[in-house]
């Protein structure tokens, strides 16, 4: 359990976060989404307690991060920036801190073979690939064997196959009743990952839904071409469908294709195209930030 | 807190810039000592003077354990890995607390590697030359000081380093200050006739503290004068890095 309370943290005059709350569920998976510049990699470091907020408060297991009385077991976390020495290998970037957190030295092989870092675990870190170091990260998130996982953008620098199994390891980890709270400024990245969203813009939240609500946002117009558009558009008004006149002419309802079908037919308007559209989850997420942006202008 | 200082002394020796460090404090240690026994007279040969002397030859490794000290902090913020240590160890006064023992540790050992070889070099030599190392209370106490001034050394570089937290900065100017700022400021006040101020300042406390001097304050009182040196600086570190955001 995570939980954001009236978070608030400035930088200088930059409003980083702003009135911030929401709370994060064992046994999910919780996306953390927003575009670059959101606010999310600072919410992620306010709850690891790096970050200091002006005003709110944040708990992991119902403490603040500070409190906790064993972090290194019961919290695991990967953040942007790359944090082991390029001149220390990764697996005694790994020992460094398991005996820091009193962990058994065996856990440092067992989460190395786990990413796949056995032989490389070896090498110093300089020579890491950006997917090497992304796996270390995972290894030293994992080492605990935490109840908490706080990922910042884990899937970059991942291959394909490597998001795979990323999804389908923290799918186990929820399955197992962890708390999973995972940033990205890419829905459809996480939209395979996640039960809920929690979106945010500016430092504020957007919406916080689960994502077959989501999902059903995407459930998407329809577009109509007609030589009678003025007509058409007027029948669907009447008809109490929401109509956009597109760029290029088009009409966009909101309406099922058969009903705008139905009433063109019944009103012996002629059809050039009449197509469905189904809006993306990045259309979806652009839209839900976007209106925020035309809310605050 | 062993756990923390365990962790601290494998950070440093799972990287190489320990080595550099301490081959540098072994080869300086030995050509002082060697320089200091050669250069003897016969008359000195066998007395405690020279036993000073040589344990005196050993003093870069305070100097070189406030370097570590130093990087113990900053080389966190350099490369990043400070937000892994505080993932693990949210409490930062714990952390800073570690990295004081660390150095103390630090000072300690390489004092005790220094001291081995030019006690080594001198008794050795002035056995072979049909001589003796000269020993007493006094000698004893001298090889005592110069451990604990490289402990002082070493914790002050901790605090000197998370006062300032950047490597460049941190290092550039502590050796700036040791070297030249101190030792003119030291001058200046010597010409206004102001005299003993500067027996306080960090660098000759522990200077007088090691080797001891033959006026101002008695090298005890100024192993004290360096401890709350160290006890300042640490705690000015501790409200830099309490304060500061890791992002």
């Amino acid at each position: 359990m995570i939980e954001v309370e009236r978070l608030t943290k400035r930088y200088g005059s930059t409003l980083a976060v702003d009135d911030l709350s929401f709370t994060v569920h064992p046994g999910r998976v919780t996306g953390f989404l927003g575009p670059n510049g959101a606010g999310k990699s600072t919410t992620l470091r306010a709850i690891l307690g790096l970050v200091h907020p002006n005003g709110g408060r944040t708990t992991v297991l119902g403490r603040p991060y500070a409190e906790l009385a064993h972090p290194g077991k019961q919290v695991g976390a990967v953040l942007e920036a790359f944090d082991a020495h390029p001149g220390r290998s990764g697996r005694n970037h790994l020992r460094v801190l398991a005996t820091a957190a009193r962990l058994p030295r065996s856990r440092v092989d067992e989460v190395l073979a786990l990413v796949e870092l056995t032989d490389a675990g070896r090498r110093r870190t300089k020579g890491y690939s950006l997917g090497m170091r992304q796996r270390l990260g995972l290894a030293a998130a994992l080492l605990g064997d935490p109840e908490v996982f706080v990922l910042d953008e884990p899937a970059n620098g991942l291959d394909p196959q490597g998001i795979r199994w990323l999804r389908d390891f923290l799918r186990s980890l929820a399955d197992e009743g962890r708390t999973i709270l995972i940033s990205s400024h890419v829905l459809a990245e996480v939209a395979q990952t996640v039960d809920e969203v929690v979106i945010i813009h500016r430092g504020k939240l957007i919406r916080h839904a689960g994502m077959t609500e989501v999902e059903a946002m995407a459930e998407g117009a329809t577009t109509v071409r007609t030589p009678e558009s003025d007509r058409l558009a007027s029948l669907l008004i009447q008809a109490e469908l929401d109509v956009r006149r597109l760029d290029d002419g088009r009409l966009a309802v909101s309406g099922a294709p058969e009903r705008v079908g139905e009433i063109a037919a019944a009103n012996g308007v002629v059809l050039h195209e009449l197509t469905t559209e189904r809006a993306t989850l990045e259309d979806i997420f652009l839209q839900l930030t976007a209106t925020e942006e035309e809310a605050a202008a | 807190m062993s756990a923390l200082v365990g962790s601290e002394l494998l950070k440093l020796r799972t990287t190489r810039a320990w080595i550099g460090f301490v081959l540098a404090v072994l080869a300086v240690s030995a050509i002082g000592a060697s320089a200091t026994v050669g250069t003897a007279s016969a008359l000195d040969r066998g007395s405690t003077a020279l036993s000073h002397d040589v344990i005196h030859s050993s003093l870069l490794a305070g100097f070189i354990a406030f370097l570590i000290g130093i990087t113990l902090v900053t080389a966190e913020w350099r490369h990043g890995t400070i937000t892994r240590t505080l993932l693990v160890t949210p409490r930062r006064e714990r952390v800073l607390v570690a990295k004081e023992l660390t150095g103390l540790m630090v000072g300690v050992v390489l004092a005790v590697l220094a001291l081995v070889l030019v006690l080594a070099i001198a008794i050795v030599w002035l056995e072979i030359e049909g001589s003796s190392f000269g020993f007493d209370g006094h000698v004893a106490e001298s090889i005592l000081r110069v451990l604990l001034s490289a402990a002082l050394w070493g914790a002050l570089g901790v605090g000197v380093g998370a006062v300032f937290q950047s490597q460049t900065p941190a290092l550039v100017v502590a050796i700036l200050w040791i070297l030249v700022v101190e030792p003119l400021v030291i001058a200046l006040l010597g010409l206004a006739h102001v005299e003993g101020v500067g027996d306080y300042l960090p660098g000759a406390a522990l200077a007088s503290f090691e080797g001891g001097s033959d006026e101002g304050l008695t090298p005890w009182a100024a192993g004290a004068v360096g401890l709350c040196w160290v006890v300042a600086f640490g705690l000015a570190g501790y409200l830099r890095l309490a304060r500061r955001d890791v992002t």
